[in-house]
């Protein structure tokens, strides 16, 4: 019955990829690249000048986009993976049925799909659609760029055993992630928390499972990830970009010789610079001759998961009031983990 | 509804088009040895790789063409629901997503429109040059003691800034060759007798750029000299004659040569 409606709705499945308009779309989908591409070196050498302010602001915020999007399209391939390639029983089976495990074991899963913070967005929407809870997902969302071997790896380069700043990131990294879960698992109302649309979408998914050809969905959800994702990260640059150009950086850093100023200054400094978890540590490095190391563990806890450009990005999945809640939420933990730290230094 | 089905198209596409123009980019960045204006070199292979699979999809979505008409009403019908525009929204929702798509549009064309380039001394401005620390693997004063004449005439503007943090004692500096490439920055507090020759640092990509600057006192410099050229400056530190300056020891230019900018403008 139900294979009859389908091939009943979808008569040219299987042939679509040969239609002559779909041959058409593809030339001038090349043509369209191949003139971006044309447009591109015909305008390398413009002399345009441009302000040095204004200029700058395109060169940061480019600089953002082009560092982020290889791990931007590598979180939408591995949603793809987890979405279409990977049988749905597979993953649940491995899961620990309580819920306090369930989500420690989730907070891991960074070890095996190691990506930046930006690429974690695509993919913690791939898991709600194949059957994570939302606030599971925010788990994941808040543990997987601090407890991954990249991000250990370049904050051990970085640090070594100094002043347990590794040690304070993945034990901190890892409670804040559950207690922000924790937190948000006594809601309700899930799916209250998701945006309209985003919602909308997994009822779509849930509906149209196994539908069509794993190719032709696979791109489709590249296009769809892609439109979602991409237009987030764009803003969230620009928004980036213009901060930078604008707020002296020295505000900042004469802040840093205080045990509670120094924490909120990195604090402020991690949400402006949305730099990735994979290598905030090299980019905080220089900082920690000035800076206490209370607040550097802040930096490192707070800045994968709460910045300009993440919120921008993670808006698209859930709801305003959700975000301020889990901003202020990770900023409170993540500022009590420095003061602690710098206790004890 | 001609213009709901535009816009209808553009929801659909926005992503392949937006992701077309970074790729598009970064290849093109790449061919021309450009990328590190912008990333670490050691993400370069990276970038370059998720940038070509990023290629192929965007190549397939194309080939799937345009996916509507035939049987995939269903998700022509749902995009409209949720994301264009419509009367359940309110003026303010609109006005958002029609700015979000502008800013989008114009940043995509930016990157394939405007020529690349390095940080400007507005951003050094707003760093504040020398203002942290170093990294970790910086030459230290007991290594430099060791070193030959000929290491310091290879030691860059980074190398030389980290001496200075460390030592102010003249005698160390004395018979050490200084010979350094960068772009000019003006003192804060000396304008008129010191400027900087000054690089920007990348640890990971140029947001995090931190301006490094070896002082120059060289009286009435701005005659000569414009603010983000690019010079090479020879000579060898002394005590900082200037009085406003709270840099102590500067350099004695023997010669300050303006230059091209290099292939590496960034130190990494």
């Amino acid at each position: 019955m139900t294979r009859q409606l389908e091939s009943h709705q979808h008569p040219h499945e299987v042939r679509r990829r040969v239609t002559p308009g779909s041959v058409v779309w593809l030339a001038v989908g090349v043509l369209g690249l191949l003139g971006l591409f044309g447009l591109r070196v015909a305008t390398a050498d413009l002399g345009l000048a441009v302000p040095n302010q204004l200029q700058d602001f395109l060169t940061l915020s480019t600089s953002v986009i082009v560092e982020s999007m290889p791990f931007v399209v590598l979180g939408i391939l591995l949603s793809i993976a987890v979405q279409v390639w990977v049988p749905s029983s597979w993953m649940m089976r491995f899961m620990p049925r309580n819920p306090f495990a369930r989500r420690a074991v989730i907070s891991l899963l960074g070890v095996f799909l190691p990506v930046c913070e930006c690429g974690n967005v695509p993919l913690a929407r791939g898991l709600i659609i194949k059957g994570f809870t939302v606030s599971e997902s925010m788990t994941f969302l808040l543990a997987a760029p601090i407890l991954n071997p990249i991000t250990i790896i370049t904050t051990h380069q970085a640090f070594g055993w100094d002043d347990n700043i590794l040690v304070a990131r993945i034990v901190g990294g890892f409670l804040i992630a559950n207690v922000v879960g924790w937190v948000f698992s006594r809601h309700p109302n899930q799916q209250g928390l998701l945006t309209e649309r985003f919602a909308s979408e997994c009822r779509i998914a849930d509906a149209h499972e196994q539908r069509d050809a794993r190719f032709s969905r696979s791109v489709d959800l590249f296009r769809r990830e892609a439109s979602v994702i991409l237009p987030a990260l764009f803003i969230g640059s620009v928004v980036a970009g213009g901060i930078q150009v604008l707020v002296p950086r020295s505000v900042l850093v004469t802040l840093g010789s205080n045990p509670l100023w120094s924490i909120l200054a990195m604090m402020v400094l991690a949400f402006i610079i949305s730099i990735c978890s994979n290598v905030d540590a090299f980019f905080v490095l220089p900082f920690a001759s000035t800076f206490m190391p209370g607040s550097i563990v802040t930096f490192l806890v707070f800045g994968p998961v709460i910045d300009i450009k993440m919120l921008a990005l993670m808006r698209t999945t859930f709801t305003t009031r959700v975000l301020v809640q889990v901003t202020v939420l990770v900023a409170l933990l993540s500022a009590l983990l420095g003061l602690v730290v710098n206790a004890l230094a | 509804m001609p213009l709901l089905k535009l816009l209808d198209g553009l929801q659909r596409w926005r992503g392949v088009v937006l992701a077309s123009t970074v790729v598009v980019a970064t290849i093109w960045l790449a061919l021309t040895n450009q990328l590190i204006l912008y990333i670490h070199p050691r993400y370069v292979v990276f970038t370059v790789i998720m940038a070509v699979l990023a290629l192929v999809f965007i190549v397939a979505s194309f080939a799937l063409g345009r996916d509507g008409g035939d049987g995939h009403a269903h998700d022509v019908d749902h995009d409209h629901a949720v994301e264009v525009p419509s009367e359940r929204q309110g003026a303010l929702d609109r006005a958002v997503t029609v700015a979000a798509i502008v800013v989008s549009v114009a940043i995509g064309a930016s990157l394939v429109i405007v020529p690349p380039a390095t940080l400007t001394s507005a951003t050094s401005d707003q760093r504040e040059i020398n203002s942290t620390g170093v990294g970790a693997d910086v030459v230290s004063v007991d290594d430099a003691n060791e070193a030959s004449e000929g290491a310091f005439a290879a030691f860059t503007v980074l190398d030389w800034a980290s001496l200075l943090r460390q030592s102010s004692d003249t005698s160390f500096y004395d018979g050490k060759p200084v010979d350094v490439v960068g772009f000019v920055t003006a003192d804060d507090d000396d304008p008129e007798n010191v400027f900087y020759v000054s690089r920007f640092i990348v640890t990971c990509c140029a947001v995090d750029a931190q301006p490094v600057g070896v002082p120059v006192y060289a009286p009435g410099w701005q005659d000569d000299l414009a603010l983000d050229q690019w010079v090479r400056a020879t000579g060898e530190f002394t005590t900082n004659p200037s009085r406003l300056s709270s840099q102590a020891i500067a350099l004695d230019p023997d010669d300050i040569a303006v230059v091209g900018v290099p292939d590496e403008p960034y130190l990494f």
